[in-house]
């Protein structure tokens, strides 16, 4: 026995130690490029515009972006599963218009946020259900439950903005500073702790890769794969529900019509971060690097005197090709079986 | 080990299973002592693969008794079949490719921590077994980091195999396990199976790959169109003679019958 495996061993290492080399390619090299991408737009727009790298500049981005990070932190377990959750923008509109409904209905804000975050999870179990246990297609679910939601905000509202009393508590959860730092930029920031935390290292996160990998897999070591896929679309349901609020809150308003195309934002963020859109791989680093690169492109367009229409070009452009030059760098790192 | 004593690990008697006009197992027998290592051999559609699916309760047959270690039992579902310790080894049915082989290994039972009641992964002692797990097993993995998917095809079976090796089995049933694998990887995941049968698991081993069996089998079980047709001790065959029970009579049968079989022979 000792004599075969160790003339066996001779070879194995060897590969063993290539493919370590490539494994680290694999699981860092999407994150490597995408922060390189950060990287040189910050310096881009730092050398066009004199605003940019201000502190107040800066801040106004993470405050700005916060609905987007909390919502592609919860996307990046959604498409690690190999699912998608389309209705996120929808909805973002739907607890935005609700919660401004709520307080002019005089319910107290503590009551409106945690019905906001029970709302969203209910919707998420809801397309979770018909994706997890009735098996229709991630993608049909949330297109569904895109329309109809934003459906029932505009009705709802009839299209108009309904506003919200600026005296309220409530607008402090998307205007206030706390330790000079906005108060959405914080709670952004404890929900991708604890999303990183999540995903790298509680079970729940390495089922979430696995069923992604191999659900089959999954399901045989005795896990319950069903309600883990259901489970990723409450997370998504919730963290479009908080998006909304901190929304409406900032604005002071809540508005059928926000968040139009939120949910493309946030698939791009989640999917330039690294992500891979068949399952299985994921990264809450390379989401925030994402999430942020999409959000430093609107801000700097926008301080450099170019058209706000160009963001979306610009944007779609770098996400084409910072994944191309992922295959193309990576190929055989992430391709090899 | 291999005394004529009454200690059979699993008798299965009489197994037969019809799928419409066609007998898939007619009145077969299958004998396993602890610790041995049998070889189940026939041309596609003998038979072999549904007969391990019986044992292992993924097909429920329509006469004929399991008995494990002396007691009789009815599989109806692979799950009755793991809590009676038959163990089947599916490779591409149990890895996540994206997961790395501590990962995969423990998949479904991994240690944990509790940090203020959250179950938080414990990847320190989740290495550290592998790597116990690993070495015991004779498994050349050089960092038990690493993604499964980065691992030669040798190395994954042997992923395989190890973990259906830790839930601590009786029996344990390899479907070609060596198919389509390097010649060097082909005498590790041998050298798996002998070290999984030297810790007294019994292990059914299905292969097309005849010089595989007189590496490790004790016994080979040769099948026929649903039937045993065959049963040697290993040392008192030949590969010759295993070919000509598989083959050999289906030969004479068929060319005595059809002309349009002769045709396809040569």
């Amino acid at each position: 026995m000792n004599v075969t495996s160790a003339g066996v061993g001779a070879s194995p290492p060897k590969r063993a130690n290539n493919s370590t080399w490539k494994d680290l390619a694999a699981a860092n090299g999407s994150v490597v490029s995408i922060a390189l991408f950060f990287i040189v737009v910050c310096v881009v727009f730092s050398l066009v515009t004199g605003s940019f790298l201000t502190t107040p500049n800066l801040l106004n981005i993470v405050r700005q972006s916060a609905p987007l990070l909390i919502v592609a932190a919860a996307m990046t377990f959604v498409i690690t599963t190999g699912g998608i959750d389309l209705s996120v923008g929808s909805v973002l509109a739907l607890t935005a218009t609700l919660s401004a409904v709520a307080l002019q209905a005089g319910l107290p804000w503590p009551l409106v946020v945690v019905g906001m975050l029970a709302l969203g999870a209910a919707i998420g179990a809801l397309q979770g259900f018909f994706i997890a246990y009735e098996r229709i297609p991630a993608f049909i679910v949330t297109l569904a439950g895109l329309s109809v939601i934003r459906g029932v905000a505009l009705l709802i509202t009839g299209g108009y903005s309904i506003p919200v009393e600026p005296t309220s508590f409530f607008v402090n959860i998307g205007r206030a500073w706390f330790l000079g730092v906005p108060v959405p930029a914080l709670l952004a920031l404890v929900v991708l702790a604890i999303a990183y935390l999540a995903f790298n290292q509680t079970p729940f996160g390495r089922y979430v890769t696995g069923i992604g990998a191999n659900a089959e897999a999954v399901r045989r070591a005795g896990v319950d794969t069903r309600f883990m896929t259901l489970f990723v679309y409450v997370l998504s349901g919730m963290a479009a529900a908080s998006a909304g609020v901190i929304l409406a809150a900032r604005l002071g308003s809540g508005s059928s019509n926000s968040g139009q195309g939120f949910e493309l934002d946030v698939i791009a963020a989640v999917v330039l971060g690294g992500t891979s859109l068949f399952g299985g791989r994921g990264t809450i680093i390379g989401t925030v690097l994402g999430a942020l690169t999409v959000a430093v492109i609107g801000n700097g367009l926008i301080l450099a005197h170019m058209s706000p229409f160009l963001t979306p070009i610009v944007t779609g452009t770098i996400i084409l090709v910072a994944i191309w030059l992922n295959f193309r760098l990576f190929k055989g790192a992430t391709r090899s079986r | 080990m291999m005394s004529d004593g009454e200690t059979c690990r699993v008798r299965m008697t009489g197994i037969s299973k019809r799928y419409g006009p066609i007998q898939t197992l007619d009145d077969v027998s299958l004998n396993l002592k602890p610790g041995e290592v049998l070889g189940l051999v026939g041309d596609n559609g003998a038979g072999k693969s549904t007969l391990s699916k019986v044992l292992s309760g993924a097909v429920i047959p329509d006469s004929g008794t399991i008995e494990i270690d002396g007691k009789a039992v009815s599989f109806s579902s692979p799950a009755d079949a793991r809590a009676a310790r038959v163990e089947m080894v599916y490779q591409d049915l149990s890895l996540c490719d994206t997961v790395d082989v501590a990962g995969n290994l423990f998949l479904g039972r991994e240690p944990r921590r509790h940090v203020l009641g959250v179950p938080f992964l414990d990847n320190r002692r989740m290495h550290e077994q592998t790597r116990e797990m690993l070495d015991r097993l004779g498994i050349v993995i050089a960092d038990t980091r690493l993604k499964v998917e980065n691992l030669s095809g040798g190395q994954r079976q042997s992923i395989a195999i190890g973990r259906a090796a830790s839930f601590d089995p009786s029996v344990l049933i390899m479907d070609e396990p060596t198919a389509a694998l390097a010649v060097a990887e082909v005498e590790a995941v041998l050298e798996l199976i002998r070290a999984v049968s030297a810790r007294g698991v019994s292990v059914i081993l299905i292969t097309h790959r005849l010089q595989d069996l007189f590496l490790v089998c004790d016994r080979i079980q040769v099948m026929y169109e649903g039937r045993n047709v065959a049963e040697r001790r290993i040392g008192d065959t030949s590969i010759e003679e295993v070919v000509n029970l598989i083959v050999g009579r289906k030969f004479i049968a068929r060319s005595a019958r059809a002309s349009r079989d002769e045709g396809a022979q040569p």
